[in-house]
């Protein structure tokens, strides 16, 4: 289940990072950098 | 006054001032608040205590883009619209009944999960559509909606808050059903029928039959078209009726369920859906990394000690006043959160009271704290599945139905022992 | 390049900075505190010795063994069942250090919950570790979680089930080590490391077994020995031996309908007699004002003064606070109790331990004085 769950937060996370890359909002990209940062520490099994 | 007052005034401040003069995004003005909090309190450290703030979120962050995926996904392939023709079809005689149990339907994944935002976005969402064409106003709707999530967080069997107050006690979560049911049904009616009763009658039945489109739902048929829902529905039951078989938790049910929602009806993009999803519910995400920082530095710096121990400050007659007014203003920040901070102290004030019966109430209250500005969860989805771009107006709705909350509540702990002979 | 890409990539670089600088922290929490051998020490085993299914994972743990020249009956120290509870874990430490077993065995664990020492909860603001002065310089020692590591065991469920009673709690209770008990060998991280203690306990047929813990101000069990109906008698010998030292600690039995707990589960599973100790800290209180290491050390915090002044709490609380030193002070001299009382009850089979430093001694030299100089490598 713990690999699932990173599998399904590695998805979230992919999703983010294109949201953020895709949208020409500033303030949009500013909030998806602060949700991209515990999703990578979680990914990384850092935190 | 305290260090602590001042700090809090300071992050009030910045975050007052990054969110209405200069019209941030909410997120951001909660990582500049916490940001001031941390540099002025002398919190060392503080990167990692904002990052690890964060972290109290990871699970919720999951479940809130997961199930917001699944409702996406459930719309692109024209689910939603028709699961609507079909119910208002067939049941558009009796609104007032009709009201009711959809405020039913409405709490049942919270009922089941224990996650406002989980009846929001799934049953919430499918049954926005239905309230509208019944004649309600989108906001009436969205109030509605919100109310009816808050309530099913809090009806049994699964109710977070009280197994938080209960966990603070060491108080094991048995035999609050029927308190919480008590607590949480009639209210259910009361508000069904408040918004729901007079606008719904008043609409013109054949002018809106006419408006709705079967075609979808005639090229799939119901049972297919449907199965997404019907199948996370079945998986949330087995989690909760067979957790030690089940035990998927709601993210992945989500993630299945979105899956479904690709191949039962309409064809879509489900990677653009998925996209789209994350895109709309992002600033919520940003709203919650937001508030984790937040907290850690209130409670690094001490200011969290400054409002917990001045709530409890007042004379014991105002006790209830204070229960009333700082457990929702401190759910501004998380329900649960309030719920551990708040709900346990005031837990303790209150043992000569019949326990189970205080707790029941107190997370009922503890509730509300989903309808407060910022987090405002179930607020903000429920504006936004009725498709409003805003959710001031759906919150001027609840103002007075979340006093009744509040009073109601109040009532029962004030009365826990005779309520008790009673039950 | 579109603008937009170009402040894509700045806010990326912002979040990766961030997330490097934070997760350096983060993973520095996995370096463990150093604890020396003692004299009584006799080897250091490892808790998958018991029970090899936590072998190589967060949850193994040392297990200390300082055995008695004589064979006797024996005892079980568990500190850092929570690692947020740091008299726990010191007064574990401090046994290691000093303690001289004559007849019998004592087995410390000072890290019941192993992978709890590898992260801080969040939102609480708390301190990676704390100092200590010594004789030979400082010393630190970790602060971490009350419960495993979500590295090592996540997703929580929506609502913890107790394997064994199917009591329900909130989800996040499925990580903490004194909610698992008696444990599964085939369940959750918790649970293994759980089953693997009452190996330990069943193999060795350990005596006594006592859990030191500490509780908020705020909680009704505090300064207290919480024991198991079959422990009732030595708790109760030890609370009057407590008291003819001027050390006040009430004696709560075991909830029935509370399960999980080590005072409960390992009484019912196994022949141990399981005692509970608490004493109070403010740095893992709700109404704490600023958390810091300090706090941990002092015990000293304004609000909880003023919330002693308003009633609302179960321990005396003034400007002095509850230092280390008392809080160690308590649990150290309650196990030499403990072992009286069993001693004064069972001559024929008695359990023997020397040089447990004295509360007096440890109030007026400090825990420092009784913390053994690292050895050089």
């Amino acid at each position: 289940m713990f690999f699932i769950y990173l599998a399904i937060l590695a998805v979230v996370l992919a999703l983010t990072v294109w949201v953020l890359f895709d949208t020409k909002k500033l303030s949009l990209q500013v909030t998806a950098a602060m949700v991209i940062v515990p999703l990578l520490l979680r990914l990384l099994m850092i935190k | 006054m305290s260090q602590e007052f001042w700090l809090f005034i300071l992050m009030v401040g910045v975050f007052a001032a990054g969110c209405f003069a200069l019209k941030w995004p909410v997120s951001v003005s909660m990582l500049l608040a916490s940001v001031a909090g941390a540099l002025a309190g002398g919190v060392q450290d503080p990167i990692r205590h904002l990052v690890e703030g964060t972290f109290g979120y990871v699970d919720t962050i999951m479940t809130i883009a997961t199930a917001m995926m699944f409702m996406t996904g459930f719309r692109d392939s024209g689910a939603l619209e028709a699961l609507t023709a079909a119910v208002i079809k067939k049941f558009h005689k009796l609104p007032g009944i009709l009201t009711v149990l959809l405020t039913f339907v409405i709490m049942v994944p919270g009922m089941i999960t224990g996650s406002s935002t989980a009846s929001v976005l799934t049953s919430g969402a499918v049954v926005a559509p239905m309230f509208m064409s019944m004649g309600m106003s989108a906001v009436d709707s969205g109030a509605l909606i919100s109310i009816a999530a808050i309530l099913g967080m809090i009806a049994p069997p699964v109710n977070i808050p009280a197994m938080i107050i209960g966990g603070g006690i060491d108080m094991p979560y048995v035999g609050f059903e029927l308190p919480l049911i008590l607590l949480t049904f009639p209210l259910a009616i009361v508000f069904a029928l408040w918004f729901g009763w007079r606008k719904v009658k008043k609409g013109d039945h054949s002018a809106m039959l006419s408006k709705l489109d079967f075609s979808t739902l005639n090229k799939y048929g119901g049972l297919r078209l449907f199965s997404p829902l019907i199948f996370i529905f079945v998986l949330m039951i087995l989690d909760k009726a067979v957790p030690r078989i089940f035990s998927l938790g709601m993210p992945l049910i989500f993630i299945l369920g979105t899956a479904l929602t690709w191949i039962a009806g309409k064809r879509f993009n489900i990677l653009k859906s998925a996209k789209k999803s994350i895109e709309d519910v992002m600033p919520v995400l940003g709203i919650l990394v937001g508030v984790g920082m937040f907290i850690q530095i209130m409670t690094a710096t001490g200011v969290r000690g400054f409002i917990v121990v001045n709530a409890l400050s007042v004379p014991p007659a105002l006790l209830y006043l204070m229960i009333a007014i700082s457990i929702p203003l401190f759910g501004a920040i998380s329900a649960f959160g309030s719920a551990s901070v708040l709900g346990v102290p005031f837990m303790l004030a209150l043992l000569s009271q019949d326990q189970i019966i205080a707790a029941a109430a107190l997370s009922l209250i503890a509730s509300l704290g989903d309808f407060m500005p910022p987090t405002a969860l179930a607020a903000i989805f429920g504006a936004q599945v009725v498709g409003l771009e805003k959710y001031g107006g759906v919150l001027k709705k609840l103002i007075i139905p979340g006093i009744i909350i509040v009073v109601y509540a109040i009532l029962f702990i004030v009365f826990s022992k005779q309520i008790r002979a009673i039950l | 390049m579109q603008k937009h890409t170009i402040t894509a990539i700045i806010c990326l670089a912002g979040a990766l900075v961030a997330s490097a600088i934070a997760g350096a922290s983060f993973l520095s929490m996995r370096t463990p505190d150093i604890i020396v051998r003692g004299p009584g020490v006799t080897e250091v085993k490892m808790l998958s010795d018991w029970f090899p299914g936590i072998k190589g994972t967060a949850g193994d743990t040392e297990v200390y063994v300082m055995k008695g020249a004589d064979d006797g009956e024996s005892m079980l120290v568990l500190g850092g069942t929570h690692p947020n509870e740091p008299s726990g874990h010191l007064s574990a430490i401090l046994l290691i250090e000093n303690a001289i077993p004559k007849t019998g065995t004592l087995y410390v664990i000072p890290r019941a919950n192993n992978s709890g020492f590898t992260v801080n909860d969040p939102q609480e603001g708390s301190p990676q570790s704390y100092t200590i002065q010594t004789p030979s310089g400082p010393r630190w020692f970790r602060y971490g979680s009350r419960a495993t590591n979500p590295i090592d065991q996540w997703p929580d469920p929506n609502v913890y089930i107790h394997a064994s009673s199917g009591q329900t709690l909130s989800g996040s209770e499925t990580r903490n080590l004194n909610r698992g008990y008696p444990g599964r060998p085939d369940g959750t991280l918790t649970e293994k490391v759980c089953y693997g203690i009452v190996q330990l306990i069943k193999q060795q047929n350990v005596t006594i077994t006592v859990d030191l813990h500490e509780a908020s101000p705020e909680y009704p069990v505090i300064n207290a020995i919480v024991a198991h109906p079959k422990a009732m008698q030595l708790a109760s010998d030890t609370v009057l031996g407590l008291e003819m030292q001027d050390i006040k600690i009430s004696l709560e039995p075991s909830p029935v309908n509370l399960r999980g707990l080590s005072h409960r589960e390992l009484g019912d599973f196994t022949d141990t007699l399981p005692l509970l100790m608490e004493t109070a800290n403010a740095s893992q209180g709700r109404l704490r004002g600023r958390t810091d290491a300090a706090l941990v050390l002092t015990g000293k915090d304004k609000w909880y003064v003023r919330a002693a002044k308003l009633g609302r709490l179960y321990v005396p609380y003034d400007e002095k606070g509850h230092p280390i030193e008392e809080r160690v002070g308590r649990h150290v001299t309650a196990i030499g109790e403990i072992l009286n009382s069993w001693n004064l009850e069972n001559p024929d089979k008695p359990i023997e331990i020397e040089n447990l430093p004295g509360y007096e001694d440890l109030q007026t030299k400090g825990v420092g004085a009784y913390l053994l100089p690292i050895p050089a490598k």
